[in-house]
């Protein structure tokens, strides 16, 4: 699959975004600058812990921010080479749905539990394809199945399905009109492993057979290794690492990357003691002047602490934000 | 000898659609300083084990032994005691910590109820446990919702440390923090156990965690438990067919060296009024007819126990 998608057209370009919240009358700063490129057909993983800013990233690309607490948004984000930024609201729940669409984290809340999962998955083909009901009710059935539902199930609720069952009816609604590009945020965060087999297992199926291009977003770096060719690193809102799954897994380069690795017990070797990182992410209201990393960083020196570095490039598609590997070059 | 058994203990619950069998039939037992970890998927009855083990909740029938003395029905002042000897962790930091006390507070209110302790002594024995747990001593009069996950698991571990327990249940105590926070509790739980000589049961979905932390794993499927053995034995020769699958569903960081993946059929069945038998047998791509009738756990290799009627053909034993 890698090879077929490098050469192809580029579908997303989001440049230099940054979005902060307020908050109790101070700013958070959630994303600060974040840029990456997405080319038809490929998966990219955006991996990070809890407060990143992963789900802003993706909230951003969906144009979905809360109107409420969102203080300031920059960058463009281009979709086929529209941004997406400048659009208008009408334009946009054209795409939404359509061409871009999001599978939500907790499959319990994602679903509308008044609505028959038949109905809710005929919903977006209604609106976007303009097919009457029963079409649209006969693409639902057919959608259902897709995602290895029996047909029988179309007029349950989503109280009658269980955790699996629910995501993989999410998952049906957001494929149900062929979008270009699935983001899909902790899809299996909530599922138990051998339920989270199966439903990644689904997705790449679906993404082999459709060609759709995939964000996948979650905190489970073996995750990313099963799901995705592409891997960016975000911390306290920016990315610190990004390159193809190879780059990144066989040569992490950021010291917050290799402290993630170092973190995780590994399947096949005994380690007594884990490495963790030490201390915790920075405050997003206040982030310090130098490196975001360099106060939980073992090789963290002065000029670490004063000057905030940029993406530097390694190999191939191996970009890094350390001061250190860019002076070691 | 074993700090802790557990004899054919059950835990049902009557609801209007009929029993839960929560846990059914379960046996085990765990040295002193071990670590025994109860794996399976949401559900299975793991929480529900470790709870009862604690006397958290009433057993239905069944035998717990603590230091050979049996204790499934204690009188007060043996409960008393027990509480003082059996301690948990809970899963989510958020809920388990009462939001109107103080750090200093939720650590010294179980010295305040031990009365081991006078007064004037408590603010000096809770910062000492404070400092055991990793907590900075400026949290002392902080409030748990000023706390990041992190802080606020290691104060649960304060407090379950306080009286000196030999005997703690881990309820998925790092399910809810992120990697790298989960790390530096797992080494603190692991720092713990050695220098105090504590014994542990740690309840968790997460496998790579089990491995790293367990000395025996009890495998549980729907109330029952399928597979049990030490934890090298289990992770090399896992021989029931759903230890096989779930082992199987994990994902390593390992991009180059990625598991023969076996995709199991369905979801967990209900646990309301099950069927005599293998609960598994509705999913297992081996089932037969046979798997109907009831099946104990069988030594299958010498410390290796296995509830399975088909083990030896599936495994060529």
């Amino acid at each position: 699959m890698k090879n077929e998608t490098t050469n192809n057209e580029l579908l997303l370009s989001v440049q230099d975004l940054e979005v902060d919240y307020s908050s109790g009358g101070s700013t958070v700063c959630a994303v600060n600058g974040v840029s990456f490129d997405l080319h038809q057909g490929e998966s990219l993983g955006l991996v990070g812990e809890t407060g990143a800013g992963k789900t802003t990233i993706a909230k951003s690309i969906m144009q979905i921010l809360p109107d409420h607490a969102t203080k300031r948004v920059a960058g463009e984000i281009f979709f086929k080479n529209q941004d997406l930024m400048q659009m208008k609201e009408k334009e946009l729940q054209n795409i939404r749905g359509s061409q871009i669409s999001m599978v939500f984290q907790d499959p319990m809340t994602a679903l509308n539990p008044v609505m028959t999962v038949g109905e809710q998955i005929a919903e977006g083909i209604r609106h976007h394809q303009h097919l009457d009901k029963a079409h649209a009710k006969q693409a639902a059935i057919k959608m259902l199945e897709t995602v290895g539902i029996s047909r029988d199930r179309i007029d349950e609720y989503p109280h009658q399905f269980s955790g699996g069952m629910k995501q993989r009816v999410v998952i049906a609604i957001a494929l149900a009109c062929n979008p270009e590009l699935l983001i899909a945020d902790e899809p299996t965060t909530a599922l138990d492993v051998t339920i989270q087999a199966q439903v990644l297992d689904l997705i790449k199926e679906l993404r082999r057979q459709k060609g759709t291009s995939l964000i996948l977003i979650t905190h489970d770096l073996g995750v990313v290794a099963d799901t995705c060719d592409k891997v960016a690193v975000v911390y306290a809102g920016e990315i610190v690492e990004i390159g193809s799954l190879e780059e990144v897994f066989d040569h992490p380069s950021h010291p917050y990357t290799k402290g993630l690795f170092g973190a995780i017990p590994d399947m096949y070797k005994d380690v007594a003691r884990l490495s963790p990182i030490d201390g915790l992410p920075p405050n997003p209201t206040e982030l310090p002047e130098g490196c975001y990393f360099a106060d939980r960083c073992p090789h963290a020196t002065e000029e670490c602490r004063a000057r905030h570095c940029q993406l530097e490039h390694i190999t191939g598609t191996h970009y890094v934000r350390c001061l250190k590997t860019e002076q070691e070059g | 000898m074993a700090l802790l058994e557990v004899e054919h203990l059950k835990k049902y619950f009557p609801t209007s659609r009929g029993v839960v069998h929560a846990v059914d039939d379960v046996s085990f037992s765990i040295e002193k300083g071990k670590t025994m970890g109860l794996v399976g998927e949401s559900g299975c009855g793991k929480s529900t084990l470790g709870r009862t083990v604690i006397h958290l909740l009433d057993s239905t029938d069944g035998v717990i032994r603590f230091e050979g003395e049996d204790v499934t029905h204690p009188d007060k002042p043996t409960m008393h005691k027990l509480r003082e000897q059996m301690q948990i962790i809970f899963q989510d930091p958020y809920s388990s910590l009462n939001p109107r006390l103080t750090i200093q507070e939720t650590i010294m209110e179980p010295l305040q109820l031990s009365k081991r302790f006078d007064k004037t002594q408590l603010p000096k024995e809770a910062e000492r446990l404070m400092d055991l747990a990793g907590i900075e001593k400026r949290f002392r009069n902080a409030y748990p919702h000023e706390l990041d996950g992190g802080r606020r698991q290691r104060v649960g571990i304060a407090r379950a440390l306080a009286l000196m327990p030999k005997f703690i249940v881990c309820d998925e105590p790092v399910s809810a923090l992120d990697v790298s926070i989960q790390a530096q509790i797992l080494n603190l739980l692991m720092d713990l156990q050695e220098e105090y000589g504590l014994t542990y049961i740690f309840v968790t979905h997460d496998l790579s965690v089990v491995r790293h932390i367990s000395t025996d794993i009890c495998v549980m499927y729907l109330g029952q438990m399928v597979e049990t053995c030490p934890t090298k034995e289990l992770f090399a020769h896992p021989l029931h067919p759903y230890t096989k699958a779930l082992l199987s569903a994990i994902l390593t960081v390992d991009i180059h060296h990625k598991n023969e993946r076996i995709l199991l059929k369905g979801e967990i069945n209900s646990p309301i009024n099950p069927k005599p038998g293998c609960r598994f047998a509705q999913r297992c791509p081996y089932a037969t007819e046979e798997c109907h009738q009831p099946i104990p756990l069988q030594e299958v290799t010498p410390g290796h126990f296995v509830a399975c009627c088909h083990v030896k053909d599936i495994n060529n034993l």
